[in-house]
């Protein structure tokens, strides 16, 4: 997707001079960005960058210190995390974060029916669904707790789109996982972009993210200093200086 | 949402949530109710007194358990629920006239009144905060009884309108109010827990924050658990109290109501149903058979409850699960493919 073809509708996020700082060290500062509908943004940066913060203060897991968050035209800095996933933000925690004694489809069942507002019995159909697509229909009535690693980060990704988001924060999804496992991740994303999902994507397996990206922006401690097509980033000498210790 | 590529064709599933397990519990559990209500015409009084007791018991540590286990708010103060219920209801009984029994129903306004204001005084403070609070609260309240003369100060108070009952009367009145104790809060919270709001609670037993991000109102539910525990705490509080037809601020705002809740909690299985009544029981014949050794006995109970707090932390109950499960008051959904 171009620029200006997603240009044409309004974007799903926009951030306007963004920053956070945790006392008096300013972890992201001054950020100006903006999502378009149905593009997956990948966002990369060195440990420490302030990508997972970036993440908290999109889902209302911190305030930001400074700046705004509009998602889909409407403010969002003042609603706690339960409102925005009710509003449509969907998010995965780079460490799994399961209900660990709750079952594989009981964990889909909480997010289904608060995050998406239904009576449970309404988000049987659609848990089981998303299960079967997230390939962890074996796993169904399996606790949490005793999943493995890649079938954690699967439960992640399905109890986030359990409930159908518009837009989706993938923190890290492919970290810790074999090559072969980080290929069927890469799979799914890709099936769940192609219906429409918005996916924003902090991850240091690069060749898993620039297989999906429409778009990518870089941050180094705490500020955007590149922006543009996967390919066009990576060649960027800024980035590489950055990122892999290239000098040029 | 767009449908391409499409998925897998819709399985078709159904949700079971009940068990032969859970039937059978439901069936004995009704039969109990049923002896409870029968007590007043076979059983002795001693027999009836100890029986109240236990059900108190089961309520305070039920309702400690949703607090504690599910909500993630451990109180140390829940006595300060009990004793102002039981005093509300003497002082209705005895200054205003009002059937004792059903004194007992409308002391419930104190507990639920009380906890609004300590809620949103202690709800910003964390794990052992929260609870250093709720005991200082416990405390305060106390202090305030002690010394209001309006309740006879530190003397306390009798419930000398009950004489106008025969024994038979009471234990009627009494075994019916504690029946429908153990189905609002044993029922009660089954029926929570079974519900769409079981699934938010369980969700924030294991993890609050996770819970939240996926659409979980975790401060308002934590409200209406604190509220709901402290209004069940004051039922036990009003029907103990009123069996005893005494009540003093030392023993009605006694810390031993917290510790006797957790240690049935601890000892049975926190954050289940099941883990309550089994924790009770033991609390139970524990005290009616050892409770005159006093202190010695009080140090056996307490290597006990560490014991299973460090090598047992689901407790009897969630040792027992472990290896065989047959939920008594089950809660799962278990998703089943339909042919």
């Amino acid at each position: 997707m171009t620029a200006t073809q997603a240009g044409t509708a309004a974007p799903i996020l926009v951030a306007e001079g963004l920053g956070k700082s945790f006392g008096a060290i300013q972890v992201l500062h001054d950020l100006d960005f903006r999502v378009e509908r149905g593009e997956v943004l990948g966002v990369l940066g060195p440990n420490g960058a302030g990508k997972t913060t970036l993440f908290n203060l999109i889902s209302g897991d911190h305030a930001p210190s400074a700046g705004t968050l509009h998602f889909d035209g409407r403010a969002l800095t003042a609603d706690p995390p339960y409102r925005r996933a009710q509003q449509g933000i969907g998010r995965t925690y780079q460490i799994p974060m399961p209900f660990s004694k709750m079952t594989t489809f009981e964990n889909l069942l909480v997010s289904a029916s608060f995050a998406g507002r239904k009576r449970e019995s309404e988000t049987y159909d659609r848990c089981a669904e998303v299960l079967r697509e997230c390939d962890l229909w074996a796993h169904a009535n399996t606790p949490a707790g005793q999943l493995t690693l890649l079938n954690r980060k699967r439960l992640e990704l399905a109890r986030a789109m359990a409930p159908g988001p518009r837009l989706l924060l993938l923190d890290e999804i492919a970290g810790g996982l074999t090559s072969e496992e980080g290929k069927q991740l890469v799979d799914l994303i890709r099936r769940l972009h192609a219906r429409g999902v918005t996916i924003i994507w902090i991850e240091h397996v690069l060749h898993a993210l620039m297989a999906v990206a429409t778009r990518m922006i870089v941050l180094n401690f705490g500020e955007l200093i590149a922006e543009g097509t996967p390919h066009a980033v990576m060649d960027d000498p800024e980035v590489q200086r950055v990122y892999m210790g290239i000098e040029a | 949402m767009a449908d391409t590529p499409s998925p897998p064709a819709p399985p078709r599933i159904s949700v079971r949530t009940q068990t032969l397990s859970g039937r059978l519990a439901l069936a004995i559990g009704a039969g109990l109710i049923v002896t409870l209500l029968s007590l007043p015409f076979w059983a002795s009084q001693g027999t009836i007194r100890s029986v109240v007791e236990l059900c108190c018991y089961i309520a305070i540590a039920q309702m400690w358990n949703l607090l504690a286990g599910y909500a993630g708010l451990v109180s140390v103060g829940q006595q300060a629920f009990s004793g102002v219920a039981a005093y509300l209801t003497f002082v209705l009984a005895q200054n205003f006239g009002i059937n004792p029994f059903v004194a007992i129903v409308c002391s419930l306004a104190a507990p639920a009144l009380l906890a609004v204001p300590v809620y949103a005084l202690l709800h910003r403070l964390d794990g052992p905060y929260f609870a250093i609070g709720t005991w200082v609260v416990a405390e305060v309240v106390r202090l305030i009884f002690t010394n209001l003369s309006y309740v006879n100060s530190g003397a306390g108070m009798s419930l000398r309108v009950m004489t106008q009952y025969t024994a038979l009367e009471r234990n009627i009145a009494i075994c019916i109010l504690c029946a429908l104790m153990l189905v609002a809060t044993v029922g009660g919270s089954y029926l929570l827990l079974r519900s769409r709001y079981g699934l938010a609670l369980t969700a924030m037993r294991d993890n609050p924050v996770s819970a939240a991000s996926q659409g979980v109102n975790v401060g308002r539910l934590r409200f209406l658990i604190f509220v709901a525990a402290a209004v069940g705490t004051g039922l036990a509080g009003a029907i103990y109290f009123s069996s005893q037809l005494r009540i003093t601020p030392s023993a009605a705002f006694s810390p031993e109501w917290a510790s006797i809740a957790i240690f049935i909690v601890m000892i049975g299985g926190i954050g289940t149903i099941e883990g309550v009544l089994v924790g009770a029981l033991i609390y139970y014949f524990a005290h009616q058979w050892f409770g005159a050794y006093g202190a010695s006995y009080l140090i056996v109970l307490g290597i006990l409850t560490m014991v299973v707090a460090l090598y047992l932390r689901g407790g009897l109950w969630g040792f027992f699960s472990r290896f065989v499960e047959i939920p008594w008051f089950p809660t799962r959904r278990k998703l089943e493919p339909r042919p």
